[in-house]
């Protein structure tokens, strides 16, 4: 048999010969002993080695970990065994007795016990606390090759060169010390002289089976984790497998293979399998049910000498001549795909099942994939094709074979595949709707093959490819060891190639533009044209990745999540307590798939990468929220942005005043450096804040640092360079104040006052300098003076010539009254975003221009209104008048074109007695009949736009052939459909948009007073109605509501409107607009609304003294509720007309009465009157009024016959 | 040697042709084509001008080779698209009674026969092609503009059985999914999809249909971030104005500025004249009706 592909070094050593190996239970480390004597202790996940301890003399045959210390023993061929503190590094102690080369040394796995196994024919056991051999086990009558204890109970197995392997009970042993308390004097005796009890009768160990079978020595011997079974191998080339009971033990079979002898052989700790080495330098499994070799592994030169098993995880170790490697039986990544919000992966038990990302849910098993490959060899990868509902597998078996399999419509169970199209190759890929790639390595060519697997094409790719890859929509990428190439199908072209040694894992962003190339230790991030964006280096190894949909790469060590933006920025998320393999990242959600293809969800903290990713792309109102509300802090992220140049930014987070204060110099806040150094006030940051703001131009802030210094010399120079007189002249007063004449002096000069210098001068004795001074700058007198009061006449001092006295020039410009123009430092653009979003509050509270604005609107509509309203739409009745129904299915259609097939517009217009579809059809004429019968339209004009609106949409233009006009096809709202007998057009503005967004817009336009814009709002949103389709029952009762509501805003806004037309200095004109105020109130609109009609009403009433109609609406408003300021209100105009509840003019309105209000002459219609009604919008008018067009629809015919609007066939959709 | 074969030379320069790449065609490096493709090869560059509207350029080259009988269906095609339908007519006839053998001029002319309603001459010249791929994808066309989708549809599946995977039949298949709707929407989005996102094939007309596919799937968030991604990048094209509009009125959006646009680019789209004829017929129609009592 072939070595196999599965089998998966992670670790290798160069080392002499290695004799024993001990995997540490919970840590990445391998102990390995050498036959130089030497211990190694070896990070096999890192590839370091930690340790080396070399005290044995001789070859080190046997190591093993302790389970829980830190602590592990080894014996060689000194005689000795040892125990080390891995810790301290140091050998504990050694324990002496063998009388010949140690082979092997085990912990117990709970007791204090250590057993070895000697050439000296004898197993002992040694307890590690007292360090005191505490059984020596004699029998075998050759070396002991090997001597293990069972897992759980007390039985020891050895194997020996004497071709026996013996199974030992030691209850007897464990009884005597596990009851320390009562020792006997006898047990102290014995266990004083373990030696000399054993020889005679001794029961502490027996052997209870002997198992004779291999004709040459055994070397290895091992108990399986939980069945009464053993395995042996030896030097007659089989590796033997017993069973055992109570009573007895047998020879169960042999596995024969190996052609040279057999070094050591062991259960596989999870799987039933068996793995042995051998010195025919291969490494063989078996299945441990049928005896059969499953796979096998050769060296070249080195023979094997040992093997190991981690105790948890799938990891297993050999020792050969020229070192150790550590190694996997088979991937345990399992394979997966996924689209959209599904995830395809296969099971351990290769069962093919789905994962809802949306839902977190499971699918029952779809598919078994038993047969795939062979039974040990989990498949490698898996394409999914959404267009055909289709999976590609791939599995290594057999030199690599893959599977196209159609997944079933439903999940029903683990079934068998049928019609599965199979062949050779390592690798396959869905490319296209209807094509995948495979690829064969041995061949080298890679073949596009269609759904029935029969080849269209091949490809030669670069030499050297390993695997390939979905490159895009019609392209492959090819792997190279040391490249990545993009290569063109349908060109057959290579489009781009980048240098990325080791490539693994290819992994597409979910816009497809970015692709990031995963090899082991690196991640490099390409576009979609292989353009390297940035590239990363890990230690550990790196497993998997996804991306999130703003365009970050989360990616998994075997040990971290992490991520890694697009220019390179990376940072850890998370630990991981177990490797997973990512699959998808949605919000805080990491949805992976773990080693036993379970999907898990990992809830992860996305702030710091939203953070740094909208800081990369100066998404300033992310950042903002990200800082508003989380806990973003910590010195990382702080230098994190001081490094990226963001210190504003970085502002933001801190709080420690000195931090804050670097910060803000950095970027130039100096408001907020000013802010620290006073919280700090040490002159350490004066002098910095004062050099900072120099440079700024900002001389007030330098004043004050100055100040703060009491750097007076520098003080008055900048009040000399800014041109300040008056400080000057203070600074001098404080110089003369402090006594300080040097700054006395230097003020003067500044200041040009030459009395004060010599003043000065004359203050400390400086005569000549005073007279010099004087003299100089012409003041006689005063140099007069000097010299008189010197006692000198003038031609006792010999003067140098003078020359004209210098003065100090003045500043032109005070520039001390401002500051320097200078780059504007403070605000940045995040800075204006958190002022900008102050801003946009505010204009949220001004937006409600309503004079008394306190009403809320509610949220769609108001239930209670409008169910009132229900008997009103008497005129909208949908049942009655079959006949005219009846008709409708009539309407003539005229087809167009003969000889050729009729459009799919006929169809529509044959299919539907619906107006709005006839409409879309185009058949202008037939809709227009329909909406006669139906409401008694007559007046079409306003509805034109609306019609030309239904009729656009209603068809699309694909272009084909070049030189002829495009396909027109017409756009359905039955898109599953295809008989051509039920298909239907789409029509725009559907009910739901006309509730959720057309009517709020005629609310707010109630609300913000803009009446004229309601009237033609709620005007389209009834004509939008007029032609258009629902789709159930429900809709149309939704849509008669929405007609009422629209007509009862337009009445009452056009009331109002008519209202404010009326000049109120006559008497009649006060009059009426008393009375329109009133039936302002009339029409069922939102409560909310109708506190504002009623409080309009209330106050106008109330001002011109018609208390009792006043008070009538002030009850009303209370009635209703709702916002305190308004009832406020209304309960003060209450108490107020409550003392004369009379009207100063009589008006026709009669709060007690039941009436309507005519929608055309605004006035009341008391019941039992003559009206009539509009047959679409349900409008009441007196009788006059009848065969004109409704006011409140423009379109239909008031008192007209009419069958009732349809919207809705039952069974249409 | 059929030059639509996955391994003829002419491959690339027809697929970038049918995807709608002109300038790519025009563009293509034809100087290492065997003799018998150079003319094939320079026809198709001549087609890519007229589509880009080069017409005048496409007359003038040629005027003096009106012998071939290529060249001269070429020279009816750029007549025929610059209004001189007569000419056009007259040229597409002769050549159609002397050349009917002739590919090119079988799919040119039939497209000039088409242009003018001359459908069932059109069909008839098409009728006697060999194996000629576009000749059927203008049969599916021809056949669809008369809305006789069941003809359309034997002539798709007759061409699938022996050219299955060429970028024609898929595109023809298209059409046709497109008309009959249902599933067929989906594996129509499909094709444009896989031909817009693949950079040797993106170009206006993929797109577009990409994104009637999706306004015909009812998923028009997605039609519309195709098409603005492509408005951007094609300002010019009429179709995808033309859809844009569409997907407007769809989405309750303004259309006006649209329609400004599309009467610059191509005044004489089939969407203007329509709306412009629905819009006399409305009001011949809403004329028929008044209320008895005007107010």
């Amino acid at each position: 048999m072939q070595s196999s592909p599965t089998m998966l070094t992670k670790f290798e050593s160069k080392s002499s010969r290695a004799k024993g190996i001990a995997f540490h239970p919970t840590r990445p480390w391998i102990l390995v002993s050498l036959h130089s004597s030497t211990i190694q202790l070896w990070d096999y996940r890192m590839g370091t080695l930690i340790d080396r301890f070399e005290e044995h003399d001789g070859p080190v045959r046997g190591v093993d970990f302790h389970p829980t210390q830190p602590l592990f023993v080894s014996g060689g061929d000194d005689y000795k065994i040892k125990v080390w503190n891995y810790q301290t590094r140091r050998c504990l102690f050694t324990l002496n007795g063998h009388l010949d080369y140690v082979r092997t040394v085990f912990f117990h796995p709970e007791l204090p016990w250590i057993l070895s196994a000697s050439d000296d024919q004898t197993i002992r056991i040694w307890n590690w606390q007292n360090r005191s051999l505490i059984c020596t086990m004699t029998g075998h009558n050759h070396y002991v090759m090997c001597a293990q204890f069972h897992p759980t109970e007390d039985l020891i197995a050895s194997a020996s060169l004497d071709q026996s392997v013996r199974i030992w009970d030691i209850s007897g042993l464990r009884k005597k010390h596990s009851a320390p308390t009562s020792i006997s004097f006898e047990d102290q005796m014995a266990r004083a002289n373990p030696n000399q009890a054993d020889m005679f009768g001794n029961t502490d160990a027996i052997v209870k089976f002997v198992l004779e079978g291999h004709d040459r020595g055994v070397n290895w011997v091992s108990f399986h984790p939980t069945l009464p079974l053993i395995v042996s191998a030896g030097d007659d080339r089989l590796i033997k497998l017993w069973r055992m009971s109570e009573t007895k033990a047998w020879e169960v079979d042999t596995c024969r293979g190996h052609f040279q002898n057999a070094s050591a052989a062991l259960f596989h700790p999870h799987q039933d399998l068996i793995l042995s080495v051998g010195e025919d330098k291969t490494i063989r499994v078996w299945d441990l049910n049928k005896r059969t070799s499953v796979q096998s592994f050769k060296r070249d030169v080195d023979r094997f000498w040992v093997v190991a098993a981690h105790p948890k995880i799938n990891l297993f170790a050999a020792g050969h001549d020229t070192g150790v490697m550590v190694f996997k039986l088979e991937r345990e990544r399992p394979a997966s795909a996924v689209y959209q919000n599904q995830l395809f992966y296969i099971t351990k038990e290769k069962h093919v099942k789905s994962y809802d990302f949306a839902k977190n849910v499971e699918s029952p098993p779809m598919l078994s994939l038993r047969k795939l490959g062979s039974p040990w060899v989990p498949p490698r990868t898996v394409s999914y094709n959404p267009a055909e509902r289709a999976i590609l597998v791939t599995s290594p078996a057999d030199s690599g074979t893959y599977e196209l399999i159609h997944l079933p419509r439903d999940a029903t169970g683990a079934v068998e595949p049928t019609d599965v199209k199979r062949g050779q190759a390592t690798s396959a890929v869905f490319v296209a709707r209807n094509r995948f790639a495979v690829f064969n390595p041995s061949t080298q060519q890679v073949d596009i093959k269609d759904l029935s697997n029969s080849t269209t094409k091949t490809i030669k790719p670069p030499a050297g490819t390993t695997d390939i890859y979905f490159g895009g929509t019609g392209c492959l990428l090819f792997i190279t060891p040391t490249t990545v190439v993009l290569f063109d199908i349908q060109q057959k072209k290579q489009l781009a190639e980048v240098t990325v040694s080791g490539v693994k894992y290819v992994v597409w962003s979910n816009d497809g533009l970015y692709c990031a190339l995963l090899s082991k230790h690196n991640v490099t991030i390409v576009t979609k044209t292989l353009e390297q964006v940035s590239t990363l280096h890990e230690t550990i190894r790196i497993k998997s990745a996804t991306w999130d949909d703003a365009g970050v790469l989360i990616y998994s060590t075997l040990n971290h999540v992490k991520y890694s933006l697009l220019n390179g920025d990376n940072g850890i998320i998370r630990t991981l307590d177990q490797t997973v393999y990512l699959v998808r990242v949605k919000g805080r959600s990491v949805y992976c798939l773990d080693r036993n293809a379970q999907p898990r969800v990992l809830e992860i903290d996305p702030t710091e990468y939203r953070f740094k990713l909208a800081l990369v792309k100066r998404n300033y109102d992310e950042m903002l929220q990200i800082i508003k509300t989380s806990s973003l802090v910590g010195q990382s992220i702080i230098s994190y942005l001081q490094k990226k140049g963001y210190p504003e930014i970085a502002l933001q987070f801190v709080q420690d005043p000195q931090t804050r204060f670097d910060l803000a110099l950095e970027c130039g806040n100096l408001e907020v450096a000013t802010e620290m150094a006073r919280e700090l006030d040490r002159p350490n940051f004066w002098n910095r804040l004062g050099a900072e703001a120099l440079a700024h131009g900002n001389h007030q802030t330098v004043e004050m640092t100055y100040q703060k210094q009491r750097n007076f010399d520098k003080l008055s120079f900048l009040y000399l360079a800014t041109g300040d007189q008056e400080k000057l002249s203070r600074m001098a007063k404080i110089a003369e104040h402090r006594g300080d004449f040097t700054s006395r002096f230097q003020n003067a000069i500044y200041r040009g006052d030459v009395e004060d210098r010599i003043q000065m001068f004359k203050e400390v004795d400086q005569y000549p300098l005073a007279y010099l001074t004087a003299k100089s700058n012409g003041l006689i007198e005063e140099a007069e003076s000097i010299l008189e009061a010197c006692g000198l006449t003038e031609d006792q001092i010999s003067l140098p010539s003078l020359q004209q006295p210098l003065n100090v020039p003045h500043p032109i410009v005070p520039t001390f009254k401002s500051k320097w123009p200078v780059k504007a430092a403070g605000h940045s653009s995040f800075e204006k975003a958190l002022l900008g979003e102050v801003g946009a509050a505010d204009e949220e509270d001004a937006g409600d221009a309503y004079e008394f604005d306190e009403a809320e609107p509610e949220a769609v509509l108001a239930k209670d209104t409008l169910e009132d309203e229900e008997e009103d739409a008497s005129g909208w009745d949908m049942g009655d008048d079959i006949n005219v129904e009846e008709d409708v299915e009539f309407v003539n259609v005229e087809s167009t074109e003969t000889g050729a097939g009729s459009s799919e517009a006929d169809l529509w217009a044959r299919n539907s007695p619906l107006a709005a579809d006839h409409v879309a059809a185009g058949s202008f004429d037939t809709a227009m009949q329909l909406l006669n019968r139906q409401v008694g339209a007559v007046q079409f004009a306003p509805l034109k736009d609306r019609f030309l609106e239904v009729f656009k949409a209603s068809k699309t233009y694909l272009p084909a052939s070049t030189g002829l006009p495009p396909l027109v096809n017409y756009v359905r709202r039955t898109t599953e459909e295809t008989d051509s007998r039920k298909v239907l057009p789409i029509i725009p503005r559907d009910l739901e948009q006309i509730a959720s967004v057309e009517l709020q817009e005629g609310y707010n336009a109630m609300r913000a007073n803009k009446l004229e814009d309601g009237v033609k709002i709620f005007k389209k949103i009834l004509h939008t109605l007029l032609v258009n389709t629902v789709s159930s029952e429900a809709d149309v009762e939704q849509a008669k509501k929405i007609i009422s509501t629209a007509r009862e805003y337009i009445l009452a806004m056009s009331i109002e409107l008519e209202r404010r037309t009326i000049a109120t200095d006559s008497e009649e004109g006060l009059k009426r607009s008393l009375e329109l105020s009133a039936y302002f109130t009339i029409p069922k609109l939102e409560v909310a609304h109708r506190q504002l009609a009623l409080m309009a009403a209330m106050k106008f009433s109330f001002a011109n003294k018609n208390y009792n109609s006043a008070l009538g609406f002030a009850n009303r408003m209370l009635a209703n509720g709702g916002s305190a300021k308004l009832l406020e209100q209304a309960r003060k105009i209450k108490a107020q007309c409550e003392r004369n509840p009379s009207d100063a003019i009589d008006i026709e309105f009669d709060q007690f009465a039941e009436f309507d209000i005519c929608a055309a002459s605004y006035t009341p219609i008391f019941s039992g009157s003559p009206c009539v009604t509009d047959p679409f919008t349900g409008a009441k008018y007196h009788e006059q009024y009848k065969g004109s067009v409704c006011r409140v629809s423009d379109v239909t015919e008031i008192g007209a016959p009419a069958s009732g609007l349809r919207l809705f066939v039952p069974g249409q959709y | 040697m059929d030059p639509f074969s996955a391994e003829g030379e002419l491959l690339n320069i027809h697929n970038a042709f049918h995807s709608g790449q002109y300038q790519e065609v025009i563009d293509f490096e034809t100087a290492a084509l065997s003799p018998e493709n150079q003319l094939p090869a320079r026809v198709l560059k001549l087609r890519a001008q007229i589509s880009l509207g080069q017409t005048d350029e496409v007359l003038a080259a040629v005027s003096t080779e009106e012998d071939t009988p290529d060249l001269a269906a070429v020279k009816a095609l750029a007549l025929q698209v610059t209004g001189k339908a007569d000419d056009a007519l007259q040229l597409a006839q002769d050549l159609a009674e002397n050349y009917p053998e002739n590919a090119t001029v079988e799919v040119l002319a039939a497209t000039v026969l088409q242009a003018q309603e001359q459908s069932e001459e059109a069909l008839s010249l098409l009728s006697k092609h060999q194996g000629n791929l576009e000749a059927v994808a203008l049969i599916v066309q021809i056949h669809l503009q008369q809305n006789r989708t069941d003809l359309a549809l034997k002539e798709v599946q007759a061409a699938k059985r022996w050219a299955q995977d060429s970028l024609l039949v898929n595109l023809a298949e298209s059409w046709l999914g497109l008309r009959v709707g249902g599933e067929q929407y989906q594996s129509a989005f499909y094709v444009y999809e896989e031909l817009a996102s693949a950079p040797s094939s993106s170009a206006a007309l993929s797109i577009v249909g990409q994104a009637v596919a999706e306004i015909h799937l009812g998923r028009l968030p997605e039609a519309e971030a195709a098409l603005s991604a492509a408005m951007e990048k094609y300002p010019e094209d009429a179709e995808l104005i033309a859809n844009t509009i569409v997907l407007n009125v769809l989405s309750g959006k303004p259309t006006e500025d649209l329609e400004s646009r599309l009467q610059q680019a191509q005044p004489s789209h089939a969407l203007l004249t329509d709306i412009e004829e629905k819009s006399a017929l409305f009001d011949t129609a809403a004329a028929k009706y008044a209320p008895k009592v005007s107010s």
